[in-house]
Order: C-alpha cells, then structure tokens, then sequence
C-alpha cells in the first residue's frame, strides 16, 4: 500500500488506514485491473525517462510546468521527446511524468487536485472516468477524425460524447511458433489436430498444444472471441452505437455454443486453468507450445527468448464464424480539473494525431497507430503489425461502460469453470444472473 | 491532511527541557541552549506558517485551525518553563492524532456515505460536469481558425478576452460575449493555415497568457442558432451548443433537445418518468448507517462474511500455532550445545525471513501450479493446489509456514538464551528428567516472554494481505458467485469491496475495516488479559 501512500493519506485514506496494518506493501498497481488489463500488465517496464526517475509511489505533480502529462514508462520517452516539441513551439514547459499505475493514480490525485492535466491510457476507463468527472470532452475536427480508424474513434465515445484522441490500437491474435507449426490453421479443429500431433511427435518437449490465458479466476477478455464467433458477446448495442448495459448476452444461443466450444477445449486439455497470467509467457517463449493467442506485448519477450514466430488471424469454430477479439484502444484523455486545459486540449488534438507522433509511439509500443497514414508507414516496415491489424479488422471495441467491471470477475470465473469440468449452459445462465445482479445493484 | 503535520517533528530533536532540581532556586541555562531553543521555536512557527499558506492554496479551511492549533502548542509548551511533562509528551501526542486518530476519524466518517466510483464528487460537480459533458458540436458547422486577443493597450491578465477567427474561406472576424463582428483586413497577419498573429487594435496573448486566463473557459460567442463559438486548445474553434440545463428552483437537469426531465435520486440524476439511463456521473453524499445494515442485512454479504471470519480466524491461529511450534521445536534442537556448527544452521534458517516475502509468495504460488509446479511434480500428485477451496487453504498454510517460522525461531532462540542456566540446574538437580524440565520450567518462561509476540503475529496474520493477495488473490471462487473467494480473509474482501471488483465502494470497505479493528481488538485484548496470567503465575 505505501506505493499510493500520498493520495492515499488524503483521499482514500478512510478505506485504506485500517487496511495499511495488514497489507505491507502488496497492493500496488491493482486498481480496476481485473482483467481489461491483460494487455497493460503483460508490458514490460524497462525504459526510463529522462523527464523523471521512476519511483513506486505515483508522482507529485511538477508544479511548475504548464502542463503535466502522466504516462507509464513504456512511452514516456517517446512522449516525452514530442511534448519537448511542443513546449518549444508554444513557449510553455512540459512535464511528462511515469506513473506506475496510471488509471488509479490520476483518479486518486484528481480527487485532491493534484492530477495531471493529461493522461495517456485504454479506452476502456473512460466510463469510469466519465462517472467519476475526471475527465473533460474533446472536440476534434471532423477532418482529423476522418483521418483516424473509425473503430478508434468510436472507442472514445461515450454517451455520444468524445473524450479522447486515439493512438494505438490493439488486440489479440494468433502468434505461431514458425520452427513447430510452419503453417497457420484456420479453424480450432485444424489447429488442435495439427498442435496435438507436434506434441506427441516432440517427446515430451512440447507440453501444450495452444497457450491461452485462464487461469484459477478465469479472464473474460481471452474469452469472448469464443462468444464472438457464435454470435453471442457481453452487451448487445443500442442505436447510437453504445453498449447497453441492461441487455446482457452472456446466456444468449450464441454465447453458449462459445461456452460449450471453451468446454470441449477445456476437456481436451488444450485450455488448462493452469496456464494464466504468471506462465503463459514463458511456456511459448520456452518452446513448449506452437500456438499462443496474445498480443502485441508478447512479441518483446518473444523475441527476446529467440522464438521465431508468425501471427495470424484467429481461427473460426466448427459451426460459427471466426473468432472476433476485443479492440483495444489507447489514447490521450485530458482531466477535468486540469490546471491547464487550454495548453493541453491543443497538445491532444494538434499534436497527438500528427504522423510522427503516432510513429513515435508505435515505436516506442509496437502497438499499431490509430491514425490511418501512420498505420500504412508502420504495416510497411513491419509486417506483423499489419498481421495484428488485420485479425482485429472485425473485433468490436472493448465495452468503455462503468458496467463492464461487474463483467470481468463473473464471466471469467464461469469461463475457467466451465474449462475445468462445469457444464457450459447451467454455469453461463449464473453467470448473467450474477452480472445481472451487480449491475442492477450500481 | 496529515502530512500537513508531520513536519512539526523537527520540534522533537529540539533541547531538552532544562533538568531543574524544584526548590533549589533556579539554575540557569547555558546561553547556546536559550539560543538553540528559541530558535527552533521560531523555526517551528515558520513552518507553521508555510503550511498555512499551502494548506490555504490547497483549500483546506480547517487545516489552517490544526496547524495554528499545534503551532501554539509548540510555542506555549517549550517557551515557559511550566509543563514540563508535556515538552516530553507533544511530539508523541502530535504524531498520535495525526498517524493514528485522524485516519480512524476520516475511516469512521466515510463508513457513513457513499463515496465510491461514481460517487466521488460534490453533487454541484456532478451537475457542471454532466452540463459540461454535454456540449455538442453543431452539425454543419465550420471550424474556425482562432487566436486569442485582448483590446490592445489592456493587460493581458484582465483585458476583456476576443476569438480573432478565420473561418475555412479565409474570412476573418472578432468574437466576443456579445457575438461575432468581421475583423477589418488591414494589419491583420496570417499564418498559412489562417490564424491570425497580429491585428490592429488587439494584443494576441502567447499560450501562457491564454493559460492564465481562467475565464476562457466560460467564454463563449453566441451566434443566431443558439449555439456559441468555442476555442479547442490555442489554435481552434468550434460551434457548440449545451444541451442540458440546470433548474436550481425545480433542483432537476432538462435536455433541451429532448426536452427529458431528470431529477436527483440516491445521489444520481435520473429521468423523473423512469424511462432511459440516468446519467452517470453521481454524487457523494451520507448514507447514515445504510452501509452497516447492508453488511448485516444482505444474504450474501452475510453469509459470506461469516465464512469469511471463520476462515480468516482458523487461517490466524494456525499460521501463529504452527509457526510457533516449528520455530520453537527448532529453537530448542539448536539450544543444545552438543550440536556443532549451530551459527551456520541458525543462519541457513533465517534465510526464507531474509527473501522478501512477495518473492517467496510468488515462488510458491509458481511451485504449487497444477500442470508445471514443482510439489506435484516432485509428490507425483495431481492436486489442484489453487482451485479447490481446501487445497488452496492448505498451500495458504504452507507458504505461510514457511515464510514465518523463522521469525518464531528467532525469538524463541533469544528467550532461550536469556532463561537463566541455574534454573535449569535446580531443575536437574531436584531430579526432573528433560522433558519435565521442559514443560515445567522452560515453556512457562518461554510463553511470558514470546507471548506478546505471538499475540502480534496473530493481528499480523488475522490480516495478512500480502500472502492471500499474492498467492491466490482470494479465489478459488465457488460456482456463481465471484465477490466472495473461498481463501478470502477480511481484508482482502475489503480490498476488493474498496478497490477493485463490482464498483469500488469506500463506504463499505470503511464498514468492513471498522468490523475488522473491533474484532481484532477484541481479540488482541482477550489475549493480553491472558499472558498477563501468565506473568501473574510466574
């Protein structure tokens, strides 16, 4: 807990002075994280800015800039060059600050007027955010918009407002690893014969035929493709586009054939609770498995361990379409109670959505860039960005309403459930009733 | 606001209060001491003052009566001679209220409210943020090309502020409250994409000086369809139009363009015919003792609770028993003096105290792993350690074992050695084998001196979050119902209650933490009454 301390001691310390004695240190970077955050927490964090060094506590706002950005240390270098850039044009200082844990720091500092004026994070807080009045609308230009991904756009709407400028988006894919599995399947039975015959023909070498994240409490992000592909999902969409948190679909026809499909998986062992966070990594970085299904995180790691690897779109199911991951989005949202809302509402919508910005970033990231012309420059030089990009093309964005946190924890448990043995129908239904039930309580 | 305080420490390495024998006249005070003192008083008040300021900048009204209050203190206390006890006791007592019984307060009065994700504001914020949120771009509109400016001659600081506009046709125009007038074309200056960088009749503020003015962000140039041209960071602006209004007489919100009606209730706004969403930003406001009927009223919540104390009490005393009991039995094998090289075991047993306990938990958690953990690949078992309830209990215990033995080691190796070798010698020579030497002379001094401790390894582990957290997170959850883990203990269910899960809820978590501090003092006092029998027999 000491990680927070500050905000804590003023903001929460209610909830949290009691809970100080017991915890020593180990809830740190937890915040809503429950399972949005699988992209966020697989990236490492190696590099530091020069701006500030980075400490465990969430940083003290730089009171002398004219305008504070708060960014994790993945892009803070990248960030940080361009906000130098633009201080300089305008005759203002920039702070870019590393923030270990920036979703819940920048609500915290917020409450105490202590927040950034910017934030780079996902698009699937802005609901939270929203309903917490941290952050204020942003107006782009109908000309800027058209130039990024109409999905991106989309995601930083909420209620038909906008509240961000997208630079990145992500989702998961099917990574292969080239040396076991030269080919990529199209569909689960194809990938399950092929992975199963390199496992028994490798000696006990390989131990997995596919890596996916589950683990004991279940993740509803690597989930929901397997909805997707039948139809079924989390939310059904209203008129305007938004999600609409009081028609649930997760015990829908289609979301139980996904269930059932998770079930035959799980059966089979191909999908093991044993496999989760802690290991899914290392076991394809090890060699251990020819499919993985990540993504674009991994590919760091990958690398690192000397995988030769390819992505590919993720297969269809026997009796449904293609699998359909969750977009992901990532942007610039700018606080509400910003000290210095002009300053950072022009650095969001003139510099964030220029070209060498959004390479920067994808540089710094490996996330593909939302902005369409920069997208194309970095398809050309790498194509696993364009492979990344191409098995998203259908995927929905993740839901951005406060709802969806009474998703994460029932849905992956029922998923997790039903891979160790549940039956797929009877777990689905309580799942709903359960989401159903949280939602309804607020 | 607590850190407002601290700094008053400084205060504690001041000089001691002169020593002064009463009634032997007075004695005085080396001048360098005199000095010394007065000016860390001063010092003291200086500080008090800059706190004020901060504490004024930051909003705090009655910050500025805490400070003042224990500035005086300070100055009252060490300037006169009197009140020698207390020169002694305010630093403590300063610390005191500051570190432990401001949280308590501030814990006690959020148990009353329903602060928590999306109820985090005041409900005036709630409501300027909802009418701020709702500022939409009036379609068919064009954006405009904007500098900001004031009449040249005023300050830039007060000046009445103007939009120099272009709009996409290169015309140019003067926006103020009062509406939109074309701008004069001579002395006027462009950039390529059309601002504007110099006009006769206006000083064009640089970025920092449109920073400085706060009052941009209420301006607004009204234009013929109600809607009103806005600047979008330095350099643009657009046609917006509010589309919810406030009533304060009627207190309720009105979208204009759907003429929809919504009024306050259980701090949101909501639509007064029931029929749509409510808006989503909510309020904080007191609950009274909602929060502490749901904790005892709710089925779930009841239910869980209790199977959550039960094994968050079992988790307690077996972790405090069995460490105890490995750390002792272990103490006692290297108090003997036959065993060689009992400095090199004494310190290969104090290694797990050694490695950070998240490392530790970690590690274990890696190791007790169905498919790839060490312990089933070494037991050739196949238990799932992490998914079945009892089993995850179980490796709960383990790990803490491990990870706390040492510490019982450790002290029970120190009492040990401070037990007098000639009471083991009255014991030898009245006859008593070993082992009636043991229960009878060595374990009742053992427990008076190891009791406290274990009384403090028991609240430690009553709230032991780290290991839960680390190693199963509170899971494994039964079947439909995520929001109570079968490994949970109290606080980790706070935590979740507070921080992460459903919707973060800090007035709750405040319920359960004050349920918990009962309980654990409750316990802690039974305990303390106990070892004080001890002492009492010995």
């Amino acid at each position: 807990m000491h990680k927070r301390a500050y905000a804590t001691v003023v903001a929460a310390s209610g909830a949290v002075a009691l809970l100080v004695s017991g915890c020593g240190g180990g809830g740190s970077s937890t915040g809503g994280s429950t399972g949005a955050a699988a992209p966020a927490t697989t990236s490492s964090t190696t590099t530091t800015a020069a701006a500030s060094p980075t400490t465990t506590g969430a940083p003290k706002r730089d009171a002398n800039a004219d305008l504070v950005i708060w960014t994790d240390a993945d892009r803070a270098q990248a960030v940080t060059k361009y906000a130098d850039a633009f201080g300089q044009e305008n005759g203002v200082t920039v702070a870019v600050q590393i923030s270990t844990d920036v979703r819940q720091q920048f609500k915290d500092a917020t409450k105490v007027g202590q927040g950034p004026d910017v934030i780079v994070g996902a698009h699937d807080w802005l609901g939270e955010l929203v309903q917490n009045a941290t952050v204020a609308p942003i107006n782009l230009s109908p000309d800027v918009t058209a130039k990024l991904a109409p999905n991106a756009v989309a995601a930083t709407k909420f209620n038909g407002q906008t509240y961000g400028v997208p630079y990145a988006v992500e989702n998961i894919a099917l990574m292969r690893n080239t040396a076991l599995a030269p080919d990529a399947p199209t569909t689960m039975d194809q990938l399950v014969a092929e992975g199963t015959k390199i496992k028994d023909a490798s000696g006990g070498k390989v131990t997995n035929v596919l890596i996916q994240q589950v683990g004991k409490t279940g993740n509803a992000y690597y989930s929901y493709p397997y909805l997707a592909a039948y139809g079924g999902g989390i939310f059904a969409t209203k008129a305007n586009g938004d999600y609409d948190s009081t028609k649930l679909l997760v015990d829908s026809a289609g979301s139980l054939k996904g269930a059932a499909e998770l079930a035959k998986l799980g059966k089979s062992k191909v999908l093991s609770t044993n496999v989760g966070d802690d290991n899914a990594e290392a076991l394809f970085d090890a060699g251990k498995a020819p499919f993985f299904i990540t993504g674009p995180w991994a590919q760091t790691n990958a690398k690192k361990a000397g995988i030769k690897y390819a992505v590919s779109n993720l297969p269809s199911l026997a009796g449904g379409g293609p699998m359909e991951p969750f977009l992901g989005v990532q942007m610039f949202y700018v606080s509400a109670k910003a000290k210095n809302p002009t300053i950072a509402q022009e650095f969001v919508t003139n510099y964030v959505t220029r070209e060498d910005v959004q390479m920067a970033l994808f540089e710094a990231t490996g996330r593909p860039p939302a902005l369409t012309t920069a997208y194309e420059k970095a398809a050309a030089e790498d194509p696993m960005v364009k492979a990344f990009y191409e098995a998203g093309k259908n995927g929905k964005p993740m839901p951005n309403i406060p709802a969806m946190n009474s998703v994460w924890g029932p849905l992956g448990q029922a998923a997790a459930d039903v891979i160790s043995g549940a039956d797929p129908t009877s777990r689905f239904t309580a799942a709903q009733k359960e989401i159903a039930a949280n939602i309804a309580k607020g | 606001m607590s850190t407002d305080l601290k700094p008053t420490t400084p205060v504690e390495q001041g000089p001691p209060p002169p020593a002064r024998p009463l009634g032997r006249g007075t004695v005085r005070a080396p001048l360098w001491a005199t000095v010394t003192k007065w000016v860390l008083i001063a010092l003291a008040v200086l500080l008090g003052a800059y706190l004020v300021q901060r504490v004024i900048s930051a909003g705090y009204g009655i910050g500025v009566v805490v400070v003042a209050v224990v500035v005086m203190a300070v100055v009252a206390v060490y300037s006169t001679r009197r009140a020698v006890p207390m020169k002694y006791l305010l630093p403590g007592l300063v610390l005191l209220l500051a570190l432990q019984v401001w949280p308590i307060v501030y814990t006690v009065a959020t148990a009353f409210t329903n602060y928590g994700d999306g109820h985090a504001v005041s409900k005036e914020e709630a409501t300027r943020s909802i009418i701020a949120n709702s500022v939409q771009e009036v379609p068919g509109t064009p954006r405009y090309r904007m500098s900001v400016a004031v009449p040249a001659g005023s300050s830039p600081d007060t000046g009445d502020l103007a939009l120099l506009l272009t709009d996409p046709q290169g015309k140019s125009y003067v926006g103020t409250s009062k509406g939109l007038k074309d701008l004069p074309s001579d002395g006027v200056s462009k950039t390529v994409t059309g601002k504007i960088t110099a006009a006769k009749g206006w000083t064009i503020l640089t970025a920092r000086q449109v920073n400085a003015r706060k009052d941009l962000a209420n301006l607004a140039v009204p234009t013929s369809d109600g809607g009103g041209i806005k600047p979008v960071g330095l350099s643009e602006a657009f046609v917006g139009k509010t589309t919810i209004v406030y009533d304060a007489a009627k207190d309720t919100l009105t979208n204009t363009t759907t003429g929809k009606v919504y009024v306050p209730r259980n701090a949101f706004w909501v639509p007064q015919d029931g029929q749509g969403d409510a808006f989503p930003t909510g309020w904080k406001e007191n609950v009274g003792l909602k929060n502490f009927s749901t904790l005892l009223t709710n089925e779930t919540i009841r239910a869980g609770f209790l199977s959550i104390f039960v094994w968050n009490v079992v988790f307690a005393v077996v972790s405090v028993g069995s460490t105890f009991l490995l750390g002792m039995l272990l103490a006692l094998l290297f108090d003997d003096n036959r065993i060689k090289g009992r400095k090199v075991y004494r310190s290969i047993l104090i290694l797990p105290y050694a490695i950070p306990g998240f490392v530790t938990a970690l590690l274990w958690r890696s190791m007790f792993n169905q498919d790839f953990g060490l312990i089933n690949n070494l037991t050739g078992l196949d238990v799932d350690w992490l998914g079945n309830p009892w089993a995850a209990k179980a490796a709960i215990l383990l790990t803490n074992l491990w990870l706390g033995f040492p510490y019982m080691f450790l002290v029970c190796t120190g009492a040990l050695q401070s037990i007098p070798g000639d009471v083991r010698e009255a014991a030898k020579i009245d006859g008593a084998s070993p082992f009636r030497t043991l229960r009878s002379i060595i374990m009742p001094l053992l427990l008076v001196a190891v009791g406290p401790l274990l009384i403090a390894s028991f609240a430690f582990n009553f709230n032991n979050f780290g290991l839960i957290y680390l190693l199963t997170k509170g899971g494994p959850y039964e079947s439909a119902d995520t929001s109570i883990g079968s490994s949970d203990l109290l606080i980790t269910y706070a935590f979740r209650l507070a921080f992460s899960g459903v919707t973060p809820n800090y007035g709750l978590a405040s319920t359960v933490s004050i349920f918990i501090f009962v309980i654990v003092a409750l316990m802690s006092y039974a305990g303390f009454r106990r070892t004080k029998n001890l002492e009492e027999v010995n």
